[in-house]
């Protein structure tokens, strides 16, 4: 591990490599402080060479690595378990902006929200808007295929990635890009796969013209049924709203007593907080018609945000919503599952069930527009048995998910939090297939080892190199 | 070994009676979410999560549950390399009390170690009236005298700054200029009859009288201006905020107290500050006091008394200066931008009452600054025991200022004004960093010159 250092610190510095213990602590989580792995060392190159010669020294070293973002992701996914963690979030630089084209090439460390600030004096923003968009990486969003609210109609981080140039584990530099018709589309099997198959280098991405026109509705509900039950109309009568979002009364609470509170209603038992935008021609009935449809599933008032200042402090509450349930209690856990949006209000009494019988507080805040749910329940990991209580009723809600056809995770990835879920939801051959993918990008199976495909599930995996030194 | 979910350690408190210990709940509060990392300037400048607000947090954990030792060196530096800005604290979703915590911290590990030997000399001259101002009587004749400009133009950066500083505090020599002990005429000059607003008494400070005395005279010339009575109060101290902020609790609470009884015996309803991070600091006396019964409720009613001077500006609509503007263009008035003391939008949450008393100012016209919501690295006296922190955030500060065409920086915190003031006056640039009230009382001067 010494002379590892060694090489790595004439790469990037003494400033920016980390082997200290005390200093390593700080990276033994990302957002999702459940799950601690302390690395044995990190490394934060400055430049994409940098990072190339760094890969290329691990590479011949044979160390296994984690690439992590801004470490705002929400499945454990960016732990380096006693092994090296390769920090990004030096990478700030925006390369290149081509209007015309409508692209931005960027490395891997900006900021999700930095790329839209940027590009918005030209009239354009960056889809793509997870929910930690002010803090966490472009870098980070591809690994993880990341969503959020606006992609309900504008669709998920791999619908926004034109090129990017990767290094391979074994220190290769490729370009990959769409294949648009000429061979497969390696950059479609790229984005999402949670660090397992190399490190982005740099990206291309579309960028979208901010729209012409907005509006923002919140509907406010007495029942979270009747709030899912108008999350069915809405989509059932045909209309794609920009984002439909639900926060039921435990998270419209946590949020109305921070710094972001949105003026929701603090009485209600669930709020939808509906957009509308494109072209100004025909977004008033879109509107009226979200109205009438909130109105019929039993909505008590619906409010449009009258001006952009109120429209976006209604998205800051809901945005920074999870951050907020730190304000119920010490710790949280937050589960990501998608599933058939008829089942909503079914699965969301269920979970609220499920919630009450384990004795524990699920507060649900998540993309009802496309079923994406996330239960949040906030709970104190001082006290065993509620904690047991807690990963109980968070597993049996996951299964229940799965059970009425939907899946593990919308957005979050699958990392390390969500791996016993992956054989309920695939069978061996399927998993033996992802290790054989993955061994395309990455066969010594060093970049980010542990994730994603549980090892024991995955036949061949016992025969590769890196699980022999485990 | 990964540590599945849900299991984190219940270790006893290493530190058991520490002032960390005390402020412990406030720890809980942190999800780790991450978005205090945009706004926190050292992450931004440094680029490693033991210099953000969520590495501090968890590693003020660390020194709670005996992780790290008190005397570990490297989690000192990062702890020293906290601006206090607050910054995180406006980001933060979860209510986390973050600049509690650090002064908890701070204080607790100071018996480890101990500040360098410049920041405890300082903070033992900020606590002593007979070293304090014979001290600042020195530093004006340094300023006045010129020595300070020309010793920041010889001197290497290193050196140069701290003179810099002093230097860019200088102010055009006016008819009616304040020196200490001149006041209360001074305050009465530009008395109109604005309706009674009430008495108020300005927290004059330590830094702000000595180094700033115009800008006192100037804030009391506006108060009345608008309708308040002045009245002055003896005995006041340093307000003690450079003590907590560097952990000398105890050294907080001994000037508080002083504070505390000089202004119970004002008569002043209002307790009035120029001073953002003074103003902070004495809006927490009764947070600071709270375990000593026989003055924390003194120490809340003094607290409940305070008020910014652009709060109390912004809250009456302060009178315009001169109604003559319109015979001058627009484009003929000083460009000045506005920065925004971290103490006065993160600690005090007031955001747009500096921009109101700009806008009563007519002989100006306010243009955009990028950025302005962030920290210029003064942090009061961090840019003299961290000036290489200080410097590589103050640097894209400049870089702000030379793009947003100002030609003014208004900004009301004397840190900042130094800060930002000696950054000007190293990079050889025209721009001045002024209070704002000041633009506003000359405002006001030039409606009286041409009345």
């Amino acid at each position: 591990m010494a002379t590892l250092a060694t090489a790595l610190e004439q790469i990037v510095g003494a400033a920016h490599l980390l082997t200290r213990p005390p200093s390593l602590l700080v990276y033994r989580s990302d957002g999702l402080p459940g799950h601690r792995a302390i690395p044995s060392l990190a490394v934060f190159p400055g430049t994409r060479g940098e990072v190339v010669r760094v890969v290329r020294v691990l590479a011949e070293a044979g160390a296994p690595f984690v690439a992590r973002g801004a470490g705002t992701g929400l499945s454990g996914g960016a732990l380096a378990d006693g092994i090296v963690l390769l920090g990004l979030h030096r990478l700030k630089g925006i390369l290149a902006i081509d209007p015309d084209a409508r692209t931005a090439t960027v490395e891997p460390g900006v900021v999700n929200a930095t790329l839209s600030k940027s590009v918005a004096p030209l009239g354009l923003h960056y889809a793509p808007d997870p929910s930690s968009q002010s803090a966490c990486t472009i870098g980070g969003n591809i690994a993880e295929n990341a969503g959020g609210p606006h992609c309900l109609k504008y669709g998920v981080t791999l619908d926004h990635v034109v090129r990017a140039t990767v290094v391979l584990p074994d220190g290769e530099v490729m370009a990959l890009d769409r294949g648009e018709g000429t061979g497969y589309d390696l950059l479609g099997a790229f984005v999402g796969s949670e660090g397992c198959f190399g490190v982005v280098l740099d990206v291309t991405v579309r960028l979208a013209p901010i729209p012409e026109g907005v509006i923002t509705l919140l509907a406010d509900f007495t029942s979270v049924r009747a709030a899912a039950d108008a999350t069915s109309r809405i989509i059932a009568a045909g209309i794609l709203p920009g984002a439909l979002e639900l926060m039921d009364h435990a998270t419209i609470e946590a949020v109305e007593s921070s710094v972001y509170a949105a003026g929701y209603p603090r009485d209600a038992a669930a709020v939808l907080l509906a957009e509308v935008d494109g072209a100004v021609a025909g977004l008033d009935a879109d509107a009226e018609a979200i109205e009438r449809l909130c109105c019929e599933a039993g909505a008590r008032e619906v409010r449009v945000a009258r001006d952009a200042v109120e429209r976006a402090r209604l998205w800051q509450g809901r945005k920074k919503a999870f951050g907020a349930m730190g304000r119920v209690a010490p710790h949280l856990v937050v589960q990501d599952a998608v599933v058939p949006r008829t089942k909503l209000a079914d699965l969301l009494e269920e979970i609220h069930a499920i919630g009450m019988r384990h004795d524990v507080r699920v507060c649900n805040v998540f993309h009802a527009g496309d079923g994406n749910l996330h239960p949040n329940i906030p709970y104190d990991a001082d006290d065993p048995a509620e904690s047991a209580r807690v990963a109980e009723a968070m597993s049996e809600i996951m299964h229940r998910c799965i059970a009425v056809g939907g899946t593990i995770t919308g957005e979050h990835g699958v990392g390390l939090d969500k791996l016993d879920y992956m054989p309920a939801l695939f069978g061996a051959d399927t998993l033996d297939a992802m290790c054989t993918l993955r061994d395309v990008f990455d066969p010594d199976r060093r970049a980010n080892p542990g994730k994603v495909v549980p090892v024991r599930s995955c036949r061949e995996w016992l025969a590769a190199p890196s699980a022999r030194t485990h | 070994m990964t540590q599945r979910s849900l299991t984190p350690p219940t270790a006893p408190c290493a530190l058991p009676g520490s002032p960390l210990e005390a402020a412990r709940a406030g720890l809980d509060s942190c999800v780790h979410c991450g978005f205090c990392l945009p706004a926190c300037p050292t992450y931004l400048a440094l680029e490693d999560e033991n210099d953000s607000p969520r590495g501090r947090l968890l590693l003020m954990g660390a020194l709670l549950d005996g992780t790290v030792a008190p005397d570990d060196p490297t989690v000192g530096q990062h702890l020293d390399r906290c601006l206090g800005c607050r910054g995180c604290e406006t980001a933060c979703p979860s209510g986390v009390p973050y600049g509690q915590l650090l002064e908890a911290t701070r204080a607790t590990v100071a018996a480890y170690r101990p500040l360098p030997i410049i920041g405890r000399l300082l903070l033992w001259g900020f606590s002593r009236e007979w070293v304090l101002r014979p001290a600042l009587v020195a530093a004006r004749l340094v300023r006045d005298l010129g020595v300070a400009r020309v010793l920041a133009r010889v001197l290497p950066a290193r050196f140069a700054m701290p003179f810099a500083m002093l230097a860019s505090t200088a102010r055009p020599t006016r008819a009616r200029a304040g020196t200490p002990g001149t006041r209360a005429a001074s305050a009465q000059t530009g008395t109109t009859n604005m309706g009674d607003r009430g008495t108020a008494s300005l927290l004059t400070g330590c830094v702000m009288e000595g180094i700033f005395t115009e800008v006192n005279r100037a804030t009391e010339r506006t108060l009345a201006r608008n309708g308040w009575t002045m009245c002055e109060t003896q005995g006041q101290r340093c307000c003690g905020a450079l003590h907590a902020h560097a952990g000398d609790l105890d050294g907080a609470r001994a000037l508080a107290r002083a504070n505390i009884a000089a202004f119970e015996t004002s008569g002043a309803e209002t307790i009035v500050l120029n001073s953002a991070g003074c103003g902070a600091m004495c809006k927490e006396y009764g947070h600071l006091l709270a375990d000593d019964l026989a003055w924390a409720d003194r120490a809340a009613r003094f607290a409940a008394r305070v008020r910014d001077v652009s709060e109390l500006l912004a809250a009456v609509g302060p009178a315009a200066a001169g109604g003559s503007a319109t015979a001058t263009s627009h484009e003929a008035l000083t460009p000045v931008a506005y920065d925004a003391p971290c103490h006065l939008q993160h600690a005090q949450r007031i955001v747009d009452p500096p921009l109101a008393v700009l806008r009563a100012a007519s002989q100006i016209r306010l243009v955009p600054l990028a950025d302005s919501d962030q920290c210029c690295g003064s942090a009061g006296i961090f840019n003299l025991i961290q000036p290489d922190v200080a410097t590589r955030v103050l640097s894209p500060k400049l870089a702000r200022i030379a793009e947003s065409g100002a030609q003014v920086i208004a900004t009301g915190n004397p840190g900042c004004l130094m800060q930002i003031g000696g950054g000007l006056v190293l990079a050889g640039s025209e721009v001045a960093a002024r209070h704002p009230v000041e633009l506003l009382d000359e405002g006001y001067e030039r409606e009286g010159i041409r009345r």
